[in-house]
């Protein structure tokens, strides 16, 4: 039976990463809920190969902002676009490069895309997710699998 | 000495050379490139004494660069820092020729375990 990493997983990654590179406060990430914001930015990466899916970060626009400005070490209102962009990606990376050594090998990482909104991938599930709330605003962690392998 | 950082993630660069002078290098010269590419024309003008590379990058990749580097005889020590450190990524980095693999995220002790070797 093949392991696949659980929401508490995502949820250990996202803290190692959140307190090593944006927060230093093992407390900063608090449970939160997945509704969908008004204004979201989404930092994904594939999996191809012995595990075929995604890893997504999704989170509400001024959290990547915060974010990018805890990475770039700036004020959030001083943050660009291509920022922003570097941020999610490399955080996704993080996260998802992470999760992918616990996953079944060998597969192949992609490199990041960040988008604007929610991202959906055609013929791939969400297996599993973590909430989470980063001062005040959502953050969510998916694992995603290709509906055939999942089956 | 002089240190080339090697990552695409602008982030991730800035966040190295602030775990260096954390961990005590900030007397070494520190140089960037974003990719193997770049990597391989800094590299070619001045080699470095230590080159710290990301793994997944476009253009060339961190085992690219090294496995070309190599190939092309230039022995210059270098280590991963990556997000991936599975036992076979690191026995593929090992094989090619790196000195160490540290994972991402990771501490200004996680530079110094690995560093000091390398530059005392």
């Amino acid at each position: 039976m093949t392991y696949i990493p659980s929401a508490d997983d995502l949820e250990v990654i996202t803290r190692e990463v959140w307190t090593s590179f944006l927060d230093g406060d093992p407390d900063g990430l608090l449970p939160g809920e997945t509704t969908p914001g008004a204004e979201e930015v989404t930092g994904c990466v594939h999996l191809s190969g012995a595990y075929v899916g995604s890893i997504m970060l999704r989170c509400s626009a001024p959290a990547a902002r915060y974010a990018a400005a805890a990475l770039f070490s700036m004020q959030p209102t001083d943050v660009t676009q291509n920022e922003v962009v570097d941020a999610l990606g490399e955080l996704a990376n993080m996260v998802g490069g992470n999760v992918k050594s616990m996953l079944p090998g060998p597969s192949a990482l992609s490199l990041p895309s960040v988008v604007h909104g929610q991202l959906a991938v055609p013929g791939a599930q969400v297996v599993r997710e973590v909430a989470l709330s980063w001062r005040g605003e959502t953050l969510v962690v998916s694992l995603w699998q290709q509906a055939a392998q999942a089956a | 000495m002089r240190i080339l950082v090697v990552d695409d993630s602008r982030a991730m660069r800035m966040i190295v050379v602030r775990t260096l002078q954390l961990a005590g290098y900030d007397e070494h010269e520190i140089v960037q490139a974003s990719n193997g590419r770049e990597a391989v024309e800094v590299i070619s003008q001045a080699p470095p004494g230590l080159v710290l590379c990301d793994w997944n990058m476009p253009e060339m990749s961190g085992l690219e660069l090294l496995k070309g580097l190599r190939a092309a005889g230039w022995e210059v020590p270098f280590g991963f820092v990556t997000s991936e450190a599975a036992p076979q990524m690191r026995e593929q980095a090992l094989a090619a020729g790196a000195m160490f693999l540290i994972a991402k995220p990771f501490t200004p002790e996680d530079f110094q375990d690995a560093l000091d070797p390398v530059l005392a």
